[in-house]
Protein backbone atom coordinates (compact mmCIF):
# COMPACT_ATOMS: atom_id res chain seq x y z
CA UNK A 1 0.00 0.00 0.00
CA UNK A 2 1.13 3.52 -0.99
CA UNK A 3 1.58 6.17 1.47
CA UNK A 4 -1.22 8.64 1.70
CA UNK A 5 -3.19 6.22 -0.58
CA UNK A 6 -7.06 7.48 -0.45
CA UNK A 7 -8.89 4.11 0.34
CA UNK A 8 -10.72 4.56 -2.64
CA UNK A 9 -12.98 1.04 -3.39
CA UNK A 10 -13.00 -0.21 -7.07
CA UNK A 11 -16.51 -1.40 -7.88
CA UNK A 12 -16.44 -4.79 -9.40
CA UNK A 13 -17.50 -4.06 -12.87
CA UNK A 14 -14.38 -2.14 -13.79
CA UNK A 15 -12.74 -5.43 -13.67
CA UNK A 16 -15.11 -7.54 -15.05
CA UNK A 17 -15.20 -4.88 -18.28
CA UNK A 18 -11.30 -4.81 -18.02
CA UNK A 19 -11.33 -8.69 -18.52
CA UNK A 20 -14.09 -8.73 -21.06
CA UNK A 21 -11.69 -5.98 -22.75
CA UNK A 22 -8.56 -8.31 -22.19
CA UNK A 23 -9.33 -12.38 -22.81
CA UNK A 24 -12.65 -11.40 -25.43
CA UNK A 25 -11.28 -8.09 -26.95
CA UNK A 26 -14.96 -6.57 -27.61
CA UNK A 27 -13.98 -3.23 -26.24
CA UNK A 28 -11.60 -1.20 -27.71
CA UNK A 29 -11.21 1.53 -24.53
CA UNK A 30 -12.63 1.82 -21.01
CA UNK A 31 -12.94 4.80 -18.97
CA UNK A 32 -13.13 4.91 -15.43
CA UNK A 33 -14.62 7.39 -13.30
CA UNK A 34 -14.69 8.22 -9.62
CA UNK A 35 -17.86 8.68 -8.24
CA UNK A 36 -19.33 8.41 -4.65
CA UNK A 37 -16.37 6.93 -3.18
CA UNK A 38 -15.62 4.11 -5.63
CA UNK A 39 -14.30 3.51 -9.60
CA UNK A 40 -16.72 2.83 -11.55
CA UNK A 41 -17.06 2.51 -15.46
CA UNK A 42 -18.11 5.30 -17.25
CA UNK A 43 -17.73 4.86 -21.33
CA UNK A 44 -16.92 1.54 -23.03
CA UNK A 45 -15.53 1.80 -26.84
CA UNK A 46 -16.59 -0.40 -28.95
CA UNK A 47 -13.73 -2.56 -31.46
CA UNK A 48 -14.18 -0.30 -34.30
CA UNK A 49 -13.35 3.21 -32.67
CA UNK A 50 -9.87 4.70 -33.15
CA UNK A 51 -8.23 6.74 -31.27
CA UNK A 52 -9.24 10.00 -32.01
CA UNK A 53 -13.02 8.44 -30.64
CA UNK A 54 -11.15 7.88 -27.68
CA UNK A 55 -9.64 11.00 -27.03
CA UNK A 56 -12.60 13.15 -27.81
CA UNK A 57 -14.27 10.66 -25.42
CA UNK A 58 -12.31 11.67 -22.39
CA UNK A 59 -12.93 14.98 -20.88
CA UNK A 60 -11.21 18.16 -21.22
CA UNK A 61 -11.26 19.37 -17.69
CA UNK A 62 -11.72 16.57 -15.77
CA UNK A 63 -9.16 13.77 -13.98
CA UNK A 64 -9.90 9.73 -15.90
CA UNK A 65 -8.49 6.74 -15.66
CA UNK A 66 -8.95 4.94 -19.18
CA UNK A 67 -7.53 1.68 -20.78
CA UNK A 68 -6.80 1.14 -24.51
CA UNK A 69 -6.55 -1.64 -26.61
CA UNK A 70 -3.81 -0.56 -29.43
CA UNK A 71 -3.66 -2.63 -32.61
CA UNK A 72 -0.40 -2.70 -34.75
CA UNK A 73 1.93 -3.86 -36.44
CA UNK A 74 5.54 -3.95 -35.87
CA UNK A 75 8.26 -3.68 -38.40
CA UNK A 76 8.41 -8.10 -39.32
CA UNK A 77 4.57 -7.43 -40.13
CA UNK A 78 3.52 -9.21 -37.00
CA UNK A 79 -0.16 -7.89 -35.92
CA UNK A 80 0.35 -7.16 -31.76
CA UNK A 81 -1.37 -5.52 -29.71
CA UNK A 82 -1.07 -3.94 -26.15
CA UNK A 83 -2.81 -2.57 -23.55
CA UNK A 84 -2.58 0.74 -21.80
CA UNK A 85 -3.07 2.79 -18.63
CA UNK A 86 -3.90 6.00 -18.96
CA UNK A 87 -3.97 8.67 -15.70
CA UNK A 88 -5.70 11.84 -17.48
CA UNK A 89 -4.64 14.26 -15.00
CA UNK A 90 -4.83 18.13 -17.42
CA UNK A 91 -3.45 20.86 -15.43
CA UNK A 92 -6.69 22.39 -15.72
CA UNK A 93 -8.51 20.59 -13.48
CA UNK A 94 -9.43 21.31 -9.66
CA UNK A 95 -6.73 20.78 -7.14
CA UNK A 96 -9.17 18.47 -5.44
CA UNK A 97 -10.02 16.20 -8.55
CA UNK A 98 -6.11 15.72 -9.28
CA UNK A 99 -5.47 14.49 -5.68
CA UNK A 100 -8.31 12.19 -5.50
CA UNK A 101 -7.70 10.14 -8.69
CA UNK A 102 -3.86 10.29 -8.41
CA UNK A 103 -4.24 9.01 -4.66
CA UNK A 104 -6.26 6.47 -6.08
CA UNK A 105 -4.43 4.97 -9.16
CA UNK A 106 -2.07 2.63 -7.13
CA UNK A 107 -4.67 0.91 -5.82
CA UNK A 108 -7.16 0.69 -8.83
CA UNK A 109 -4.29 -0.37 -10.98
CA UNK A 110 -3.23 -3.37 -9.19
CA UNK A 111 -6.84 -4.81 -9.88
CA UNK A 112 -6.35 -4.54 -13.74
CA UNK A 113 -4.46 -7.45 -14.11
CA UNK A 114 -2.55 -7.41 -17.57
CA UNK A 115 -1.25 -3.62 -18.24
CA UNK A 116 1.18 -3.71 -20.64
CA UNK A 117 2.19 -0.46 -21.19
CA UNK A 118 1.72 2.86 -18.52
CA UNK A 119 0.95 6.63 -19.04
CA UNK A 120 0.17 9.87 -16.96
CA UNK A 121 -0.74 12.69 -19.01
CA UNK A 122 -1.29 16.39 -17.77
CA UNK A 123 -2.24 17.99 -21.65
CA UNK A 124 -3.30 16.47 -24.49
CA UNK A 125 0.19 16.64 -26.03
CA UNK A 126 1.25 13.99 -23.38
CA UNK A 127 -1.23 11.44 -24.63
CA UNK A 128 -1.14 12.20 -28.63
CA UNK A 129 -1.30 9.24 -30.70
CA UNK A 130 2.34 9.39 -31.86
CA UNK A 131 3.42 8.43 -28.06
CA UNK A 132 1.23 5.84 -27.47
CA UNK A 133 2.97 4.27 -30.92
CA UNK A 134 6.58 4.83 -29.32
CA UNK A 135 5.40 3.23 -26.15
CA UNK A 136 4.41 0.50 -27.93
CA UNK A 137 6.83 -0.62 -29.36
CA UNK B 1 -11.23 1.96 10.94
CA UNK B 2 -11.72 5.84 12.41
CA UNK B 3 -15.68 6.18 11.82
CA UNK B 4 -16.22 9.96 13.03
CA UNK B 5 -16.91 11.41 9.04
CA UNK B 6 -18.61 14.60 10.95
CA UNK B 7 -15.34 15.65 12.61
CA UNK B 8 -12.75 17.34 10.48
CA UNK B 9 -9.51 16.66 10.59
CA UNK B 10 -6.70 18.97 11.37
CA UNK B 11 -3.79 19.33 8.64
CA UNK B 12 -0.19 20.20 10.06
CA UNK B 13 3.42 20.65 7.92
CA UNK B 14 5.84 21.43 10.50
CA UNK B 15 8.35 23.04 7.78
CA UNK B 16 11.98 24.32 8.63
CA UNK B 17 10.86 27.56 8.37
CA UNK B 18 7.25 27.80 8.90
CA UNK B 19 4.48 25.51 10.29
CA UNK B 20 1.39 25.36 8.31
CA UNK B 21 -1.64 24.64 10.21
CA UNK B 22 -5.31 24.13 9.06
CA UNK B 23 -8.92 22.21 8.31
CA UNK B 24 -8.99 19.67 6.35
CA UNK B 25 -10.85 20.48 3.70
CA UNK B 26 -10.55 23.93 3.53
CA UNK B 27 -8.09 25.24 0.26
CA UNK B 28 -5.29 27.05 2.68
CA UNK B 29 -4.01 26.34 5.87
CA UNK B 30 -5.73 28.62 8.55
CA UNK B 31 -2.62 29.02 10.64
CA UNK B 32 1.14 30.09 9.15
CA UNK B 33 3.88 30.77 11.47
CA UNK B 34 7.63 30.37 12.07
CA UNK B 35 8.76 27.33 13.29
CA UNK B 36 11.35 28.21 15.66
CA UNK B 37 11.06 29.01 19.61
CA UNK B 38 11.92 31.78 21.41
CA UNK B 39 13.61 30.57 24.72
CA UNK B 40 14.34 31.83 28.23
CA UNK B 41 15.88 29.96 31.04
CA UNK B 42 14.97 32.05 34.20
CA UNK B 43 12.02 31.44 36.26
CA UNK B 44 11.88 34.89 37.66
CA UNK B 45 10.51 37.59 35.17
CA UNK B 46 7.18 37.45 35.56
CA UNK B 47 5.89 38.39 31.66
CA UNK B 48 2.47 38.72 32.00
CA UNK B 49 1.08 38.20 27.92
CA UNK B 50 2.60 34.62 27.75
CA UNK B 51 2.72 32.85 30.63
CA UNK B 52 -0.21 31.16 31.52
CA UNK B 53 -0.10 29.80 27.68
CA UNK B 54 3.32 28.64 28.37
CA UNK B 55 2.80 27.61 31.85
CA UNK B 56 0.01 25.59 31.22
CA UNK B 57 1.43 23.51 28.87
CA UNK B 58 4.71 23.09 30.53
CA UNK B 59 3.17 21.50 33.53
CA UNK B 60 0.93 19.28 31.42
CA UNK B 61 3.83 18.04 29.54
CA UNK B 62 5.28 17.32 32.59
CA UNK B 63 2.84 15.01 34.20
CA UNK B 64 1.55 13.87 30.62
CA UNK B 65 4.49 12.60 28.71
CA UNK B 66 7.22 11.54 30.83
CA UNK B 67 9.47 10.65 27.48
CA UNK B 68 9.50 14.31 27.63
CA UNK B 69 10.93 14.62 30.90
CA UNK B 70 14.45 13.55 29.37
CA UNK B 71 15.02 16.38 27.61
CA UNK B 72 14.62 18.82 30.18
CA UNK B 73 18.23 18.47 31.61
CA UNK B 74 18.53 21.71 30.76
CA UNK B 75 16.45 23.40 33.26
CA UNK B 76 13.28 24.63 33.64
CA UNK B 77 12.50 26.34 29.90
CA UNK B 78 10.20 28.81 29.09
CA UNK B 79 8.89 28.47 25.29
CA UNK B 80 7.58 31.25 23.10
CA UNK B 81 5.99 30.23 19.77
CA UNK B 82 3.95 32.75 16.89
CA UNK B 83 4.88 35.48 15.18
CA UNK B 84 3.30 37.27 17.79
CA UNK B 85 5.26 36.11 20.83
CA UNK B 86 8.22 36.18 18.94
CA UNK B 87 8.07 39.34 17.75
CA UNK B 88 8.30 40.84 21.21
CA UNK B 89 11.77 41.57 22.63
CA UNK B 90 12.57 40.08 26.01
CA UNK B 91 16.16 40.38 27.47
CA UNK B 92 18.36 36.81 27.73
CA UNK B 93 15.38 34.71 24.90
CA UNK B 94 17.21 32.71 22.26
CA UNK B 95 15.45 31.75 19.11
CA UNK B 96 16.19 28.07 18.58
CA UNK B 97 14.97 25.85 16.03
CA UNK B 98 13.79 22.13 16.93
CA UNK B 99 14.48 20.60 13.68
CA UNK B 100 18.31 20.39 12.17
CA UNK B 101 19.09 19.01 9.32
CA UNK B 102 15.49 17.64 8.85
CA UNK B 103 15.62 15.87 12.03
CA UNK B 104 13.83 17.01 15.29
CA UNK B 105 16.27 17.74 17.83
CA UNK B 106 14.42 18.97 20.46
CA UNK B 107 11.05 17.18 20.73
CA UNK B 108 10.36 19.60 23.30
CA UNK B 109 9.66 22.77 21.40
CA UNK B 110 7.82 20.56 18.19
CA UNK B 111 5.84 20.00 21.42
CA UNK B 112 5.40 23.53 21.97
CA UNK B 113 4.41 24.63 18.47
CA UNK B 114 1.92 21.84 17.76
CA UNK B 115 0.66 22.71 21.27
CA UNK B 116 0.54 26.51 20.10
CA UNK B 117 -1.22 25.37 16.45
CA UNK B 118 -4.31 23.83 18.44
CA UNK B 119 -4.74 25.81 20.95
CA UNK B 120 -3.71 29.25 20.14
CA UNK B 121 -4.29 29.15 16.56
CA UNK B 122 -6.77 26.67 15.55
CA UNK B 123 -8.77 26.64 19.48
CA UNK B 124 -9.07 23.04 18.97
CA UNK B 125 -9.48 20.34 21.38
CA UNK B 126 -6.96 17.74 20.05
CA UNK B 127 -8.62 14.34 21.62
CA UNK B 128 -11.76 15.57 19.39
CA UNK B 129 -9.95 15.40 15.89
CA UNK B 130 -7.94 13.07 13.74
CA UNK B 131 -4.45 14.26 12.93
CA UNK B 132 -2.57 14.54 9.76
CA UNK B 133 1.01 15.63 10.04
CA UNK B 134 3.25 16.16 6.91
CA UNK B 135 6.73 14.01 7.52
CA UNK B 136 9.78 14.83 5.21
CA UNK B 137 10.50 12.55 3.00
CA UNK B 138 13.58 10.24 4.73
CA UNK B 139 12.08 10.73 8.29
CA UNK B 140 13.48 7.57 10.75
CA UNK B 141 11.48 5.01 12.17
CA UNK B 142 12.34 6.85 15.25
CA UNK B 143 11.15 10.21 14.53
CA UNK B 144 7.57 8.63 13.44
CA UNK B 145 7.33 6.60 16.41
CA UNK B 146 8.38 9.25 18.94
CA UNK B 147 5.35 11.32 17.31
CA UNK B 148 2.69 8.97 17.36
CA UNK B 149 3.97 8.38 20.81
CA UNK B 150 3.22 12.47 21.80
CA UNK B 151 0.38 12.77 19.53
CA UNK B 152 -1.57 9.18 21.09
CA UNK B 153 -0.38 9.77 24.52
CA UNK B 154 -0.45 13.78 25.33
CA UNK B 155 -2.85 15.18 23.26
CA UNK B 156 -4.77 11.99 23.08
CA UNK B 157 -5.94 12.54 19.45
CA UNK B 158 -8.49 9.90 17.94
CA UNK B 159 -6.62 9.17 15.00
CA UNK B 160 -3.58 9.74 13.21
CA UNK B 161 -1.59 9.83 9.44
CA UNK B 162 1.92 10.27 8.77
CA UNK B 163 2.27 11.55 4.82
CA UNK B 164 5.28 12.09 3.25
CA UNK B 165 5.72 15.74 1.81
CA UNK B 166 6.81 14.71 -1.84
CA UNK B 167 3.61 12.24 -2.02
CA UNK B 168 1.77 15.00 -0.78
CA UNK B 169 2.69 17.56 -3.05
CA UNK B 170 3.51 14.73 -6.33
CA UNK B 171 -0.25 13.72 -5.74
CA UNK B 172 -1.76 17.23 -5.68
CA UNK B 173 -0.36 17.71 -9.05
CA UNK B 174 -2.15 15.35 -10.44
CA UNK B 175 0.87 12.69 -10.53
CA UNK B 176 1.44 9.29 -9.14
CA UNK B 177 4.86 9.40 -10.63
CA UNK B 178 7.08 12.71 -10.33
CA UNK B 179 10.30 14.12 -9.33
CA UNK B 180 9.58 16.77 -6.04
CA UNK B 181 12.04 19.08 -5.87
CA UNK B 182 10.82 20.96 -2.60
CA UNK B 183 12.88 24.15 -1.95
CA UNK B 184 12.23 25.23 1.67
CA UNK B 185 13.77 27.78 4.26
CA UNK B 186 16.16 25.43 5.40
CA UNK B 187 16.92 22.76 3.03
CA UNK B 188 16.12 21.59 -0.80
CA UNK B 189 15.07 18.22 -1.52
CA UNK B 190 14.95 16.67 -4.40
CA UNK B 191 12.70 13.01 -3.82
CA UNK B 192 11.44 10.85 -6.55
CA UNK B 193 7.69 9.60 -6.20
CA UNK B 194 6.90 5.94 -7.79
CA UNK B 195 2.80 4.98 -7.92
CA UNK B 196 3.00 7.08 -4.29
CA UNK B 197 6.15 5.90 -3.18
CA UNK B 198 9.27 7.49 -2.24
CA UNK B 199 12.78 6.18 -3.27
CA UNK B 200 14.45 6.51 0.01
CA UNK B 201 17.65 5.81 -1.85
CA UNK B 202 17.52 7.93 -4.31
CA UNK B 203 16.26 11.50 -2.24
CA UNK B 204 19.05 14.33 -2.85
CA UNK B 205 19.30 16.82 -0.18
CA UNK B 206 21.28 20.22 0.28
CA UNK B 207 21.33 22.58 3.21
CA UNK B 208 20.68 25.37 0.46
CA UNK B 209 16.96 27.07 1.33
CA UNK B 210 15.14 30.32 1.86
CA UNK B 211 17.04 30.85 5.27
CA UNK B 212 20.71 30.50 3.26
CA UNK B 213 19.63 32.90 0.91
CA UNK B 214 18.26 35.04 3.62
CA UNK B 215 21.66 35.11 5.12
CA UNK B 216 23.72 35.26 2.26
CA UNK B 217 21.91 38.59 1.27
CA UNK B 218 21.82 39.69 5.23
CA UNK B 219 25.85 39.19 4.70
CA UNK B 220 26.35 41.06 1.32
CA UNK B 221 24.47 43.94 2.29
CA UNK B 222 26.51 43.98 5.32
CA UNK B 223 29.70 44.38 3.33
CA UNK B 224 28.24 47.20 1.58
CA UNK B 225 27.81 49.09 4.83
CA UNK B 226 23.97 48.74 5.18
CA UNK B 227 22.76 47.95 8.18
CA UNK B 228 19.34 46.39 8.99
CA UNK B 229 17.85 47.52 12.25
CA UNK B 230 15.57 45.31 13.87
CA UNK B 231 12.42 46.38 14.40
CA UNK B 232 12.66 46.27 18.09
CA UNK B 233 16.24 48.14 18.03
CA UNK B 234 14.64 51.78 17.47
CA UNK B 235 11.71 54.28 17.85
CA UNK B 236 10.20 55.68 14.94
CA UNK B 237 8.75 59.34 15.85
CA UNK B 238 6.72 62.00 13.97
CA UNK B 239 8.65 65.32 14.49
CA UNK B 240 6.53 67.25 11.81
CA UNK B 241 3.98 65.91 9.72
CA UNK B 242 5.36 63.72 7.10
CA UNK B 243 9.09 63.92 9.16
CA UNK B 244 10.31 61.48 10.57
CA UNK B 245 13.24 60.95 13.22
CA UNK B 246 14.58 57.80 14.78
CA UNK B 247 15.66 56.84 17.98
CA UNK B 248 17.99 54.05 18.50
CA UNK B 249 17.28 51.93 21.64
CA UNK B 250 19.30 49.82 23.59
CA UNK B 251 18.65 46.52 25.00
CA UNK B 252 21.86 45.01 26.14
CA UNK B 253 20.35 41.93 27.02
CA UNK B 254 19.17 40.66 23.86
CA UNK B 255 20.65 37.73 22.74
CA UNK B 256 22.83 37.32 19.01
CA UNK B 257 20.19 34.42 17.65
CA UNK B 258 17.40 37.00 18.58
CA UNK B 259 19.06 39.42 16.92
CA UNK B 260 19.69 37.66 13.66
CA UNK B 261 16.05 36.00 13.77
CA UNK B 262 15.01 39.52 13.32
CA UNK B 263 17.45 40.65 11.07
CA UNK B 264 16.30 37.62 8.83
CA UNK B 265 12.59 38.55 9.11
CA UNK B 266 13.46 41.50 7.50
CA UNK B 267 15.96 40.53 4.94
CA UNK B 268 13.79 37.84 3.99
CA UNK B 269 11.08 40.18 3.11
CA UNK B 270 13.42 42.25 1.13
CA UNK B 271 14.76 38.80 -1.09
CA UNK B 272 11.07 38.36 -1.73
CA UNK B 273 10.00 41.40 -2.93
CA UNK B 274 13.44 41.82 -5.43
CA UNK B 275 15.08 38.92 -6.02
CA UNK B 276 14.49 36.85 -9.04
CA UNK B 277 16.95 34.45 -10.66
CA UNK B 278 19.03 35.02 -13.58
CA UNK B 279 18.53 33.66 -16.72
CA UNK B 280 21.81 32.41 -17.55
CA UNK B 281 24.94 31.61 -14.71
CA UNK B 282 25.46 34.80 -12.56
CA UNK B 283 28.68 37.09 -14.28
CA UNK B 284 29.86 39.44 -12.29
CA UNK B 285 30.69 41.86 -15.24
CA UNK B 286 27.67 41.26 -16.75
CA UNK B 287 25.78 42.25 -13.95
CA UNK B 288 27.66 45.47 -12.64
CA UNK B 289 25.49 47.78 -14.64
CA UNK B 290 21.87 46.27 -13.69
CA UNK B 291 19.83 49.14 -12.46
CA UNK B 292 19.42 49.26 -8.73
CA UNK B 293 16.19 48.35 -7.24
CA UNK B 294 14.49 50.77 -4.17
CA UNK B 295 13.41 49.02 -0.93
CA UNK B 296 12.14 50.84 2.32
CA UNK B 297 13.21 49.49 5.33
CA UNK B 298 11.32 49.40 8.40
CA UNK B 299 13.55 52.55 10.03
CA UNK B 300 12.76 54.43 6.68
CA UNK B 301 15.85 54.55 4.85
CA UNK B 302 15.48 53.30 1.06
CA UNK B 303 18.24 50.87 0.26
CA UNK B 304 19.44 50.01 -3.48
CA UNK B 305 20.19 46.33 -4.46
CA UNK B 306 21.48 46.22 -8.06
CA UNK B 307 23.70 43.02 -8.83
CA UNK B 308 22.46 40.90 -5.74
CA UNK B 309 19.04 40.76 -6.86
CA UNK B 310 20.43 37.91 -9.05
CA UNK B 311 23.30 36.99 -7.62
CA UNK B 312 21.81 35.23 -4.43
CA UNK B 313 19.07 33.23 -5.85
CA UNK B 314 22.15 31.99 -8.41
CA UNK B 315 23.59 30.46 -5.22
CA UNK B 316 20.97 27.65 -5.62
CA UNK B 317 22.05 26.67 -8.64
CA UNK B 318 25.79 26.99 -7.77
CA UNK B 319 26.38 26.91 -4.27
CA UNK B 320 30.92 27.95 -4.56
CA UNK B 321 29.18 31.48 -5.35
CA UNK B 322 28.88 31.68 -1.62
CA UNK B 323 32.91 32.52 -1.86
CA UNK B 324 32.41 35.54 -3.21
CA UNK B 325 30.12 36.58 -0.43
CA UNK B 326 31.74 38.73 1.92
CA UNK B 327 31.07 37.06 5.63
CA UNK B 328 29.97 33.64 4.26
CA UNK B 329 33.58 32.32 4.23
CA UNK B 330 32.51 30.24 7.22
CA UNK B 331 30.15 28.16 4.67
CA UNK B 332 32.90 27.70 1.87
CA UNK B 333 33.70 23.87 3.11
CA UNK B 334 29.74 23.48 2.97
CA UNK B 335 29.62 24.90 0.30
CA UNK B 336 32.40 22.88 -1.69
CA UNK B 337 30.43 19.41 -0.62
CA UNK B 338 26.81 20.69 -1.67
CA UNK B 339 25.57 20.74 -5.42
CA UNK B 340 23.16 23.12 -7.50
CA UNK B 341 19.87 22.29 -7.92
CA UNK B 342 20.26 20.93 -11.85
CA UNK B 343 23.09 18.86 -10.42
CA UNK B 344 20.94 17.58 -7.95
CA UNK B 345 18.14 16.46 -9.90
CA UNK B 346 20.05 14.67 -12.45
CA UNK B 347 22.17 12.81 -9.46
CA UNK B 348 18.31 11.94 -7.78
CA UNK B 349 17.19 10.83 -11.40
CA UNK B 350 20.38 8.61 -12.17
CA UNK B 351 19.73 6.37 -8.74
CA UNK B 352 16.36 5.33 -10.16
CA UNK B 353 15.54 2.67 -11.74
CA UNK B 354 16.22 2.90 -15.68
CA UNK B 355 13.01 2.24 -16.93
CA UNK B 356 11.17 5.64 -15.00
CA UNK B 357 14.11 7.70 -15.54
CA UNK B 358 11.87 9.35 -18.69
CA UNK B 359 8.78 9.61 -17.16
CA UNK B 360 10.42 11.32 -13.94
CA UNK B 361 12.19 13.75 -16.31
CA UNK B 362 9.28 14.78 -18.07
CA UNK B 363 7.32 15.63 -14.58
CA UNK B 364 9.73 17.40 -12.40
CA UNK B 365 7.74 19.47 -9.61
CA UNK B 366 8.75 22.52 -7.60
CA UNK B 367 7.02 22.85 -4.31
CA UNK B 368 7.96 24.81 -1.62
CA UNK B 369 8.72 28.93 -0.61
CA UNK B 370 11.84 29.10 -2.20
CA UNK B 371 10.84 27.15 -5.46
CA UNK B 372 8.27 30.57 -6.10
CA UNK B 373 10.80 32.94 -6.56
CA UNK B 374 10.22 34.16 -9.82
CA UNK B 375 11.69 32.78 -13.14
CA UNK B 376 13.33 29.70 -11.20
CA UNK B 377 10.78 26.97 -12.88
CA UNK B 378 12.41 28.50 -16.26
CA UNK B 379 16.50 28.97 -15.15
CA UNK B 380 16.11 24.80 -13.86
CA UNK B 381 14.44 23.98 -17.36
CA UNK B 382 16.61 25.78 -19.23
CA UNK B 383 19.70 23.70 -17.30
CA UNK B 384 18.41 20.71 -17.21
CA UNK B 385 17.78 20.74 -21.08
CA UNK B 386 21.53 21.37 -21.19
CA UNK B 387 22.56 18.32 -19.13
CA UNK B 388 19.87 15.94 -19.29
CA UNK B 389 20.39 12.90 -22.14
CA UNK B 390 19.39 13.68 -25.68
CA UNK B 391 16.34 11.79 -25.48
CA UNK B 392 14.82 13.08 -22.38
CA UNK B 393 11.70 15.39 -22.54
CA UNK B 394 12.48 17.80 -19.61
CA UNK B 395 9.55 19.33 -18.17
CA UNK B 396 9.44 21.43 -15.04
CA UNK B 397 6.04 22.22 -13.60
CA UNK B 398 5.09 24.52 -10.91
CA UNK B 399 1.70 25.75 -10.06
CA UNK B 400 0.57 28.79 -11.47
CA UNK B 401 -1.07 29.74 -7.97
CA UNK B 402 1.30 31.07 -5.60
CA UNK B 403 -0.22 29.90 -2.79
CA UNK B 404 -0.82 25.93 -3.88
CA UNK B 405 2.88 26.04 -5.07
CA UNK B 406 4.13 27.66 -1.54
CA UNK B 407 1.73 25.04 0.46
CA UNK B 408 1.04 22.30 -1.98
CA UNK B 409 2.29 19.79 0.88
CA UNK B 410 -0.57 20.80 3.33
CA UNK B 411 -3.13 21.28 0.31
CA UNK B 412 -3.01 17.60 -0.90
CA UNK B 413 -3.27 16.36 2.49
CA UNK B 414 -6.09 18.72 3.34
CA UNK B 415 -7.55 16.87 0.06
CA UNK B 416 -6.66 13.53 1.18
CA UNK B 417 -7.80 14.10 4.95
CA UNK B 418 -11.43 15.18 3.93
CA UNK B 419 -11.82 12.15 1.40
CA UNK B 420 -14.03 9.79 3.03
CA UNK B 421 -12.41 6.83 1.32
CA UNK B 422 -9.65 8.00 3.49
CA UNK B 423 -11.54 7.90 6.62
CA UNK B 424 -10.92 3.75 6.98
CA UNK B 425 -7.05 4.26 6.15
CA UNK B 426 -6.01 6.30 9.88
CA UNK B 427 -4.25 4.82 12.30
CA UNK B 428 -6.60 4.54 15.05
CA UNK B 429 -6.42 4.78 19.06
CA UNK B 430 -7.46 1.30 19.83
CA UNK B 431 -4.98 0.79 17.17
CA UNK B 432 -2.00 2.15 18.96
CA UNK B 433 -3.44 1.12 22.13
CA UNK B 434 -3.64 -2.49 20.94
CA UNK B 435 0.09 -2.62 19.00
CA UNK B 436 1.97 0.33 19.43
CA UNK B 437 3.74 3.14 17.97
CA UNK B 438 5.72 0.43 15.76
CA UNK B 439 2.44 0.15 14.40
CA UNK B 440 2.83 3.16 12.17
CA UNK B 441 5.59 1.83 10.06
CA UNK B 442 2.46 -0.71 9.03
CA UNK B 443 -0.06 2.02 8.63
CA UNK B 444 1.38 4.74 6.91
CA UNK B 445 4.10 3.28 5.24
Amino acid sequence: MANAASGMAVRDECKLKFLELKTKRNYRFIIFKIENQEVVVEKLGSPEETYDDFSAAIPANECRYAVFDFDFTTDENCQKSKIFFIAWSPDTSKVRNKMVYASSKDRFKRELDGIQVELQATDPSEMSFDIIKARAF
Amino acid sequence: MYGGDEVSAIVIDLGSHTCKAGYAGEDAPKAVFPSVVGCTDEMDVDDTTSTEKNSGSAGESKSNAKTLDSDKGKGKRKLYVGSQALGFRRDNMEVLSPIKDGVVVDWDMVDSIWDHAFRECLLIDPQEHPMLLAEPSSNSQQQREKTAEIMFEKYKVPALFLAKNAVLTSFASGRATSLVVDSGGGSTTVAPVHDGYVFQKAVVSSPVGGDFLTDCLLKSLESKGIKIMPRYSFKRKEIRPGEFQIVELDFPNTTESYKLYSQRVIASDIKECVCRAPDTPYDESAYSNIPMTPYELPDGQTIEIGADRFKIPDVLFNPSLVQTIPGMESFTETARSVQGLPHMVIESINKCDVDIRRELFSSILLAGGTASMQQLKERLEKDLLEESPQAARVKVLASGNATERRFSVWIGGSILASLGSFQQMWFSKSEFEEHGASYIQRKCP
